[in-house]
């Protein structure tokens, strides 16, 4: 076994005259290569796309795999838009563009605006049927530069193709090219093995509270119906608020 | 205020192509370079040669040949017909070589006799020592820069167009001449400068002596002038120019006058024209229409690539592509093809041409093909510090295009909230990411889950039981089920001005029996019920 090559401890370590040759320089970006950031990097998990719903990042590991396909699939009133929404926000706001395929015609920026997406970094592209989405899904990740491309399919017109299985083995490799997260939301699984996990989400219940009443949220829970590590069937209760339209 | 005046260029370059007809066939075709080729007055076997490459040349074609008597002079030859429209884009690109490297320059009109076949352009060479040394950089640049846009060309520099022009000409008689090329280039001592057989730089106290001993027939006089001075016995530029003028008008009339003014090698009063348009066309005639998509690719790459070329030559990219195209029976279809975002890349416009031509094909076999675009500026990535990098602007322009052609061009952008108080409304803007600041740094705990509406487009009808005003009983193809949570109504109204356009509506948020839970509304106005949302 060869042996294996000291690395600083601490980047604190180097010493200015370390870097003032070029071999120096070469030595120490070899040594330290996976540890260097640029700037002021997002703090996200690495590998990860957190949705800052903290019961659903602890179930994901830190939250939906980069470079990976990962699918969110539920009824209506299940929250898996809600979660897709959270996926969104927290992607913008840490910076990043997005993909939004959204075959379904369903995305709402007024609402989308209210859970705390930056309506500007996120290319929405409402695809007029299923095929259309996930061809342009697939044009999204061979541009690059889209750490997260999502894909609604739930509802959308049009079936998919006899070559859908096809499809998503080369979107989960278009995928792990552009190291993107690719999430399929939809109302049932699709991408079977070519996806690295899938959240199913269940409706538990909508609170109605006041006089006269008011919607004030809905109470639904995430089960982890597949996933390449781990445990399967694991499960996390989330509570989402209905937005104030006052507000 | 007194505005400041243009003023003549005092040094003036000429930028010359000799057999037009055959550049512009080589432009379009470069796998024929360095292959016996003639090109011919039509398509026939009686119709004439205009102009042979030097490798049919050397086997004995020559213009005026019929193109049988050429291939028995050249077996090997290859014959293509002359294509005003290949030739209308080899000028155009000519003159977009000389902007590319001047900012006045101007088309030289055509010639008559055997100077129709040329074409030329005259640009601004003033103070063009301080970016190339000397005018014999800028001369050699001219050329190299035609010659790889596939433009075989020759420049000379003078004190003016006309001089500029008899001197570049010079140059393309000399290197034809067996005799001129044998004696080799001229000696700086003779008063201009040359380091190659394609260009020549005059000093201005040297222009009359390399003037004297040109022949006439440079000058391009027309024919009755011409035989009138070969009547007298004038043959070269110095005998003409040694004659009284006033005596040569008298005999000959005020159309020798413009003769004259170019053997005295007057400097021109107009100033060379600038701002140069930003629209580039190219064109092609086929020779045998087209019905399939791969001979179609197979022309509209080379369109696209002599497109991106020009326009690289000003530093610019394509913006949306007007297609054209002429259709066997006379019929004409013409498109317009939305680029989302400047882009210079043929293979990528390629795509759009295609996905456009998939979606509604041409309703007859393709005779002829014109692409024109205007040039934009490419954009630029400014990487920031504090955010991570993005898609490249090249890439992006082209996958929105790819997009677009796709989904359709509204349907690809950036959500926005449209200012608009109906329910349904939402808008689209134009997606730039390249121009987003960094964003603004939340805390983490002020993140709250909420619930998201999914919108309805259009909404969904739905049947409802509502005794007393409110929902008892629902079905809709969303929601269906007894009632068994119900908030509202709120009531919306808006544009209650226009009669088309306002609306009223009470809504209500539902939950049915099956679990869902939708924003149901009672339009007031249609009187029906309908959902127009889902909370999920």
């Amino acid at each position: 076994m060869a042996p294996s090559r000291p690395v600083p401890s601490s980047p604190l370590s180097i010493s200015a005259r370390a870097l003032s040759s070029r071999s120096g320089l070469e030595r120490v970006l070899r040594d330290l290569g996976p540890q260097i950031r640029r700037g002021d990097a997002p703090a996200l998990a690495p590998g990860r796309c957190p949705t800052g719903i903290a019961a659903v990042d602890a179930l994901l590991d830190g939250g939906f795999p980069r470079g990976r396909l990962s699918e969110i699939v539920g009824g209506p009133s299940s929250g898996r838009t809600a979660l897709a929404r959270a996926l969104l926000a927290g992607a913008t706001r840490a910076g990043e563009v997005v993909g939004m395929i959204d075959a379904a015609d369903a995305f709402d920026p007024a609402s989308a605006a209210d859970a705390g997406i930056e309506l500007e970094r996120v290319l929405w592209v409402r695809a007029p049927h299923v095929h259309a989405a996930l061809r342009s899904a697939e044009r999204l990740l061979q541009a690059r530069g889209f750490p997260l491309v999502l894909i609604d399919l739930a509802g959308a017109p049009g079936a998919l193709h006899s070559d859908a299985p096809t499809a998503w083995s080369r979107l989960a490799r278009a995928a792990a090219g552009a190291e993107a997260a690719l999430v399929v939301l939809a109302g049932r699984r699709l991408a079977g093995a070519s996806a690295e996990l899938a959240l199913e989400m269940r409706p538990r219940r909508a609170r109605f509270t006041g006089t006269p009443a008011l919607l004030e949220g809905l109470e639904v829970e995430a089960v982890l119906a597949r996933t390449r590590r781990g445990a399967e069937g694991r499960a996390a209760r989330i509570g989402l608020r209905v937005a104030d339209p006052a507000a | 205020m007194e505005t400041p005046r243009r003023t003549a260029a005092d040094r003036v370059a000429c930028l010359l192509v000799s057999d037009l007809p055959l550049a512009a066939v080589l432009r379009a075709q470069p796998e024929l370079v360095g292959l016996p080729l003639a090109v011919a007055a039509g398509t026939g076997p009686r119709a004439e040669v205009l102009a042979a490459s030097a490798e049919a040349a050397r086997a004995g074609v020559r213009p005026l040949l019929s193109i049988v008597h050429a291939r028995a002079l050249c077996p090997g030859l290859h014959v293509r017909a002359a294509s005003p429209a290949l030739e209308r884009g080899a000028r155009s690109t000519l003159l977009d070589v000389a902007r590319s490297l001047s900012p006045r320059a101007a088309e030289v009109p055509r010639g008559r006799g055997v100077y129709a076949a040329e074409a030329a352009v005259h640009l601004d060479a003033s103070g063009v020592n301080a970016l190339f040394h000397s005018e014999q950089g800028f001369a050699t640049a001219l050329v190299a820069r035609a010659r790889s846009v596939g433009l075989p060309a020759v420049a000379a520099v003078a004190r003016s167009r006309a001089v500029s022009l008899l001197a570049a000409r010079s140059l393309l008689r000399a290197a034809r001449s067996p005799l001129r090329a044998a004696e080799g280039p001229r000696s700086p001592a003779d008063g201009d400068e040359r380091d190659s057989s394609d260009t020549l730089v005059l000093s201005p106290d040297a222009e009359m002596a390399f003037l004297d001993p040109l022949p006439l027939d440079l000058l391009d006089p027309d024919d009755a002038l011409a035989d009138a001075l070969t009547r007298f016995g004038i043959r070269c530029v110095g005998q003409l120019r040694r004659l009284p003028r006033r005596a040569l008008v008298t005999r000959l009339g005020p159309g020798a006058l413009p003769l004259l003014a170019l053997a005295h090698g007057e400097a021109d009063a107009v100033p060379l024209p600038g701002a140069p348009e930003t629209r580039v066309r190219e064109e092609i005639d086929l020779e045998w229409a087209i019905e399939r998509w791969e001979p179609l690719a197979f022309v509209l790459r080379g369109l696209l690539a002599r497109l991106a070329e020009r326009l690289e030559l000003r530093g610019l990219v394509s913006s949306d592509l007007d297609l054209e195209l002429l259709l066997s029976g006379g019929g004409r279809d013409a498109r317009r093809i939305g680029v989302a975002a400047p882009n210079g890349d043929p293979r990528a416009l390629l795509g759009l041409l295609r996905l456009t031509l998939e979606q509604v094909p041409p309703a007859a076999p393709i005779e002829g093909i014109a692409l024109a675009t205007e040039g934009r500026l490419a954009r630029t990535d400014q990487l920031d510090l504090f955010r991570p990098a993005g898609p490249t602007p090249s890439a992006l322009g082209r996958t929105l295009g790819e997009l677009e052609a796709l989904c359709g061009s509204d349907r690809v952008g950036a959500p926005c909230v449209a200012d608009d108080p109906h329910p349904d409304a939402f808008a689209q803007t134009a997606f730039a990411p390249a121009e987003l600041r960094s964003p603004a740094a939340r805390a983490a705990r002020d993140f709250v889950a909420l619930a998201a509406l999914r919108a309805l487009r259009p909404p969904v009808s739905a049947e409802v039981r509502a005794p007393r005003g409110r929902p008892e009983w629902l079905r809709s193809a969303v929601a269906n089920g007894s009632v068994v949570g119900l908030a509202g109504p709120w009531r919306t109204t808006g544009h209650w001005w226009s009669p088309e356009r306002r609306f009223a509506f009470d809504s209500f948020d539902v939950q049915t029996e099956d679990g869902s839970v939708v924003r149901l509304r009672f339009d007031l106005l249609r009187r029906l019920w309908q959902v127009d949302a889902i909370y999920d």
